[in-house]
């Protein structure tokens, strides 16, 4: 946290560029939860994020498991060996796959290695993020409404090397078989680039 | 990266409505990227598409097209709105699909419904209408989307009871039903909870009675009242704003109320209660009228209102001067009434149509949709159903060219089928030949020059392609021939000029010169295809030893070869003889295949007409003559033009081909040639006009092209030629059909009078169609459940003259035709296992429609009746109803009709006479016992009965005359509404028209008719009448006959019915009783 002073002159570290990243996940989730209707309204506040109102949920239960999540995003990021993180919402009652919020995550690498940081301003990166959360929300335009409960899924893709820690498991890509695709936009810190991506059941559309 | 095309939905995103079933991206990035540049020719070409598609949709599932169309609106349209037009889509589709049974049960037919109701004011009504008709109530969407809407205002006792009774109904999916009601019932309980926590919270429990009531905002505050200022109460409470979302003035007391109840409903105890209501399916026949409708005032007096005296120098007051300004009116408020016009809203932005007065309730307008068509008043003589199907309205001229673009497809199609097929059957007959050729040259070679041996080839390959031509496309042959007497370059004009005559709507075959060259002009490609096809042949002839290519018509028509100069100038050589006769024998071939293939071509015209089109399939017609109706002016161009005359005597036996498809038309043709010297007489004249109805600008052209046409060859030898062997082939038909229809005969026997046979027959398809088919649809379960109905699958056999077809499971053959036309035929037949042509067989009724009209009215006397259903009926009847039509058979019936006797005879006993008038009176006094109106009596419908027929039959039992043909009958408990007597075949005769003008007593039609029958007796003629001290009498002379006296009373008591008849509705089917006694009386003392 001391490395927010003066994050606006010294530019990214690999460090920072990985909490960015991962507090990206943790509101971006937390937005998708919240917008899809996934847990009750009711249950998330709003916090002023990114130039933005946004909701996070208050249920301990879900902050800590989100929490554990990012903190263990955040681990990977740092080492590069993240590649892509996937919302994958389904039905509760018969596990169909209904949405799937993919971001794929593309790691510089090189950045281990060096020592001295990179050039991108906070608040130009914030911007960015700000446009990918805003089409989040935005997509409750052409999304098809998720009629029945559902509940949802993190999925992440490391590298093939690591060993899955505890509490994790393997799993499938849980794709959506018949699938309407829209990219939405990305953002990227120097260090990580994150593409934003939402598949959804396509309905038999004329 | 992606941001150029990911740009446009998330700048507009406030704009796109969404969609439960999501939005597919690629169209909405095309729908919002065309908003911009606002021109939707994509979007509207679709729309386009999908309005034709639902006008001349043939399939089983109507419900498809509507489907996709709305789905494809809800797509292309993100933002809804006017646009969009989608409430009126719906609306349409909904008043479209209104009543169809079948599609209750149907997901997709609810889903309409239920997106309807979301463009109505008050779903609930709609949701409500939709349970009482059972509308999808077996499924679980209904229940969800209506509790849904009362849980969101606040009713949530009746939203649990809409989920109980989907429950209870077992509607499908069952458990998404069960799923819903329990999220439904989970959010009830944690309100409730939190309700209940904030109310002890704030209030405390005691406290909420007393509970100080809140102001509406922005409600009145001022004082009102005299001696006792109050302030108005309009309060609210916070349970109440919860509860109630739009009402906001109630008086506190009510509120109290609805307090206490807001906890009531969610108590568990009280619930199984008696209180809670049931909900009962309410008897509605129509969706509800909106009831809900804001702002309303409600009316009051309004002279209790006094103008307040306040001053006593009241008296002074200055009386109301005229203001020194002018009110500034506003243009829109004297707006015109526009003529409702087509605007292709991408052409012209600049008119649009006018909105609708007021806002009304879509639901209403279905209700008023429903209420309209439960109570038909209007007779539509046009196709309106097609006009309007959609949302956008199609022109006639949009609906005939689309009904000309499908034939033109399926046209071209077979044509290139066959052309196909033709080529290879010519590829192969060239192979043949050359074979032959090369065995003939062999043997000829010592004759004859290498470079003619040479030659022989080109014409052998053309030989191939006339033929095929000719057999193929029927009127090559004589082009060819006029063309081979022509020089090259008049061969090209002809050809063009034929081209222009075959353009023209109204084709018939013209004689003269390459005009022969006859085409439908429902296949423009196609004749570009053929006029192709003969440049080619054109092209090929030149090099032709001319006189090789006329010795193939030698044998056909010598004298042509007579005539021609140029042929005896290249005298034959004799080596080529073999192969000339060849030929011919070949072309001897192509001319047998072609008179059948010119009818062909000829009847693939009709569809054109404007009776398909105009008049809605074939079904209306109007009758009465009409201002607009360009026959009408197609006989004042012809009255006041001779030259004209000319021209449509030429074009009449285009519509008579047409007119028949299965007669195969021989009389016209027939008289085609002839039509071109003598005037044609008036009956067919008539007839071709009222068949054709063009307007005035395409007759113009038509004349236009024709005179061009005739201009080219003006009676020169040459047409001659042409004219003497089309005439040769059209003869040939004729040959192969002897067997012509009756009234064909008839038209040209009667003259002025074949209005009441052939205007019957061509003109008149009933007005009553299209309400006897809804009247019939669904059958009736008397109809359905008649051990004499037979519902077959597949197609109606083809029933020809002299022909077999199979009939249930009997074979039969046709011994004779009655007679035919579009809609009905009538046919004599006997059962092939029977082959002696005896007296008595089958009467077979053909109807081209699936309507077994006649099979209902047939039943409907023979309930109706009971025991006076007699001989006089056709008492062994049965149906056979298939999916394009319906045959109706009727055993033991005589062979002759009244009819046959009329024109059989010379002249008619007056015992026979009698006899006829006692029984056709008793017939038609049955009929109109039982409240049917036949509506076409002519000799033609009656059959002898036995009594005639039959001489060893006993006198008392049987009856002179039966009847079996309803065609036209009204069923008067049915059609109580559309009895108009001039809507019937007979109200046009010269004599109907007269008789029934003023009148609108629906029995008197058929007393018209017997009159006409009797005086056909009496006098061979029709009836003529005039009118007398208001009294009809007949023109006809009377006192030569012996029974003068009791005639003329007779046709006095008929023809008058009328004028006498002001009685009671009781006393209406009682009239023939009287003329009856008095036939009977009268009778007996001749």
């Amino acid at each position: 946290m001391a490395k927010q002073i003066g994050r606006d002159q010294q530019g990214i570290t690999l460090r920072g560029s990985a909490e960015i990243v991962a507090e990206f996940f943790s509101y971006g989730i937390n937005s998708i939860l919240y917008q899809r209707g996934i847990y009750p309204p009711e249950t998330f506040t709003r916090v002023q994020k990114y130039g933005l109102t946004l909701l996070v949920t208050t249920d301990p239960e879900l902050k800590n498991y989100l929490n554990n999540v990012v903190e263990q995003m955040k681990e990977w990021l740092y080492k590069c060996i993240v590649q892509r993180l996937v919302v994958v919402i389904s039905s509760i009652e018969n596990n169909e796959v209904l949405e799937r919020w993919q971001f794929d995550i593309e790691c510089d690498k090189a950045a281990k290695d060096e020592s001295t940081p990179r050039e991108k301003s906070q608040k130009a990166i914030q911007d960015e993020i700000r446009s990918v959360i805003r089409q989040i929300t935005a997509t409750v335009t052409f999304l098809p409404l998720l009629e029945t409960a559902c509940a949802f899924d993190l999925l992440i893709y490391t590298d093939k090397d690591l060993a899955v820690p505890e509490k994790w498991e393997e799993s499938g890509p849980q794709f959506i078989a018949n699938s309407e695709e829209v990219r939405l936009r990305s953002f990227t810190t120097t260090i990580h680039k994150v593409n934003s991506m939402v598949a959804y059941k396509k309905d038999s559309f004329p | 990266m992606s941001q150029e095309w990911n740009d446009e939905w998330e700048l507009s995103k406030e704009n796109v409505q969404p969609l439960r079933q999501g939005r597919v991206m690629s169209t909405l990035q095309e729908a919002l990227a065309q908003q911009e540049t606002s021109i939707h020719t994509a979007a509207q070409l679709r729309k386009q598409e999908f309005e034709s598609e639902i006008r001349f949709y043939s399939g089983d599932d109507p419900l498809d097209v509507w489907d996709r169309y709305i789905k494809w609106t809800e797509q292309t349209f993100p933002q809804g709105g006017k646009e969009s037009n989608l409430p009126a889509v719906l609306e349409r589709a909904v008043k479209a699909l209104n009543e169809q049974q079948r599609y209750y049960k149907d997901p997709r037919y609810l889903n309409l419904w239920l997106k309807f109701g979301n463009c109505c004011n008050e779903p609930l009504d709609l949701y409500s209408y939709l349970h009482s008709q059972e509308i999808g109530t077996t499924l679980a969407l209904l229940y969800i989307t209506w509790a849904e809407e009362l849980e969101a205002r606040g009713s949530f006792k009746k939203a649990d009871l809409i989920f109980q009774e989907g429950l209870q109904r077992k509607a499908e999916p069952l458990d998404k039903l069960q799923a819903h009601h329990r999220q439904f019932q989970a959010r009830v309980s944690r309100q409730t909870l939190l309700g209940l926590e904030e109310a002890a919270d704030e209030k405390g429990p005691d406290l909420l009675g007393t509970a100080e009531p809140q102001r509406s905002s922005l409600a009145d505050l001022k004082g009102r009242g005299k001696k006792k200022v109050l302030a108005p109460i309009s309060r609210v409470g916070d349970a109440l704003k919860a509860t109630n979302r739009n009402r906001s003035l109630q008086n506190p007391t009510s509120q109290q109320l609805s307090n206490s109840l807001h906890f009531a409903v969610f108590d568990e105890n009280s619930a199984s209660g008696p209180a809670i209501p049931v909900l009962t399916p309410q008897p509605w026949a129509a969706p509800p009228a909106p009831k809900a409708k804001e702002n309303e005032l409600s009316a009051g007096p309004w002279n209790s209102v006094r103008r307040p005296h306040s001053s006593a120098n009241s008296g002074m007051e200055v009386p109301c001067t005229l203001p020194n300004f002018t009110p500034y009116v506003e243009e829109s408020a004297q707006q015109q009434v526009m003529t409702p016009c087509k605007i292709e809203p991408s052409i012209n932005h600049v008119l649009s149509a006018r909105k609708p007065e007021k806002e009304e309730d879509p639901l209403q307008r279905v209700q008023n949709h429903q209420q309209d068509t439960q109570e038909k008043k209007e007779m539509v003589m046009y196709c309106k159903d097609k006009v309007y199907a959609g949302v956008e309205e199609f022109s006639l001229e949009e609906i005939r060219a689309e009904i000309y673009r499908k034939q033109a497809k399926k046209k071209t199609e077979e044509e290139m089928q066959a052309i196909a097929q033709k080529k290879e059957e010519m590829q192969r007959k060239i192979e043949e030949l050359e074979k032959k050729l090369k065995k003939d040259d062999k043997r000829q070679q010592p004759h004859e020059q290498p470079a003619e041996t040479r030659e022989s080839s080109p014409p052998l390959g053309l030989q191939g392609i006339a033929f095929s031509s000719a057999a193929e496309l029927g009127e090559k042959q004589p082009h060819l021939q006029s063309e081979s007497q022509l020089s090259e370059d008049t061969q090209l004009h002809k050809a063009a000029c034929s081209k222009k005559v075959t353009q023209s709507p109204d084709v018939c075959p013209d004689m003269q010169g390459g005009s022969v060259f006859l085409d439908s002009e429902g296949e423009q490609e196609d004749q570009r295809a053929e006029a192709n096809l003969s440049k080619k042949d054109v092209a090929l002839l030149p090099p032709l030893d001319p006189a090789t290519f006329f010795s193939i018509f030698d044998e056909s028509s010598t004298s042509a070869n007579q005539n021609i100069s140029c042929s005896t100038g290249h005298t034959q050589k004799s080596a080529r003889r073999p192969l000339a006769i060849r030929k011919s024998s070949d072309c001897i071939t192509a001319k047998e295949n072609l008179p059948p293939e010119a009818c062909d071509e000829l009847n693939g015209i009709e569809p054109l007409t404007e009776d398909a089109i105009v008049t809605g399939s074939y079904k209306n017609k109007t009758f009465c003559a009409n201002p607009e109706d360009t026959c009408d002016f197609v006989r004042a161009a012809h009255l006041a033009s001779t030259p004209f005359h000319g021209v449509v005597a030429q074009r009449i036996p285009a519509p008579a081909y047409s007119e028949s498809a299965l007669k195969e038309d021989c009389p016209e043709s027939k008289s085609t040639p002839l039509n071109q010297q003598m005037p044609i007489c008036e009956g067919t004249y008539n007839e071709a006009l009222c068949a054709k109805k063009l307007s005035p600008i395409m007759e113009a052209s038509q004349e236009d092209t024709r005179s061009s046409g005739s201009s080219v060859s003006p009676g020169s030898s040459l047409s001659s030629v042409t004219q003497i062997s089309t005439i040769k082939y059209l003869h040939i038909p004729e040959k192969l059909e002897l067997a012509q229809s009756l009234p064909a005969e008839m038209v040209t026997d009667s003259g002025g009078i074949s209005e009441n046979v052939t205007g019957d027959d061509i003109t008149q398809f009933l007005r009553g169609d299209e309400q006897r088919k809804k009247l019939l649809d669904p059958m009736p379960e008397s109809l359905t459940a008649s051990p004499d109905f037979h519902l077959e699958n597949g197609s109606l056999p083809v029933m020809v003259f002299e022909k077999e077809f199979e009939l249930g499971s009997e074979t039969y053959c046709i011994k004779r035709e009655y007679w035919t036309n579009e809609e009905y035929k009538m046919f004599f037949a006997v059962p092939v296992n029977f082959p002696q042509l005896d007296a008595k067989g089958f009467a077979i009724k053909v109807y081209s429609q699936p309507v077994p009209w006649d099979f209902y009215i047939t039943l409907q006397l023979q309930e109706r009746l009971n025991t006076d259903f007699d001989q006089s009926f056709s008492e062994n009847c049965s149906c056979f109803l298939y999916q394009n039509g319906c045959a109706i058979l009727h055993k033991d019936i005589n062979r002759f009709t009244l009819g046959d006797i009329i024109r059989g005879c010379k002249a008619i006993t007056e015992e026979v006479i009698i006899l006829v008038v006692y029984n056709l009176l008793g017939v038609v006094e049955k009929l109109h016992k039982a409240e049917i109106i036949h509506g076409d009596l002519s000799p033609e419908v009656f059959f002898l009965g036995d009594r005639i027929c039959d001489p060893f039959a006993n006198d008392e039992m049987t009856s002179a005359l039966k009847i079996a043909d309803f065609s036209h009958s009204l069923d008067l408990r049915l059609q109580s509404r559309i009895s108009l007597p001039n809507s019937f075949p007979i109200a046009q005769t010269p004599y109907g028209q007269q008789l029934l003008a003023k009148s609108s007593f629906p029995y008197q039609v058929d007393l018209v008719g017997i009159a006409d029958i009797v005086h056909l007796m009496l006098f061979g003629d029709h009836v003529q009448v005039y009118q007398e001290n208001f009294t009809w009498k007949i023109s006809q002379n009377m006192s030569k006959t012996v029974g003068s006296d009791f005639w003329n009373k007779l046709f006095g008591r008929i023809l008058n019915a009328d004028g006498t008849q002001r009685r009671g509705d009781e006393e209406k089917a009682r009239w023939p009783q009287e003329a009856l006694l008095c036939v009977a009386f009268l009778g007996r003392g001749i």
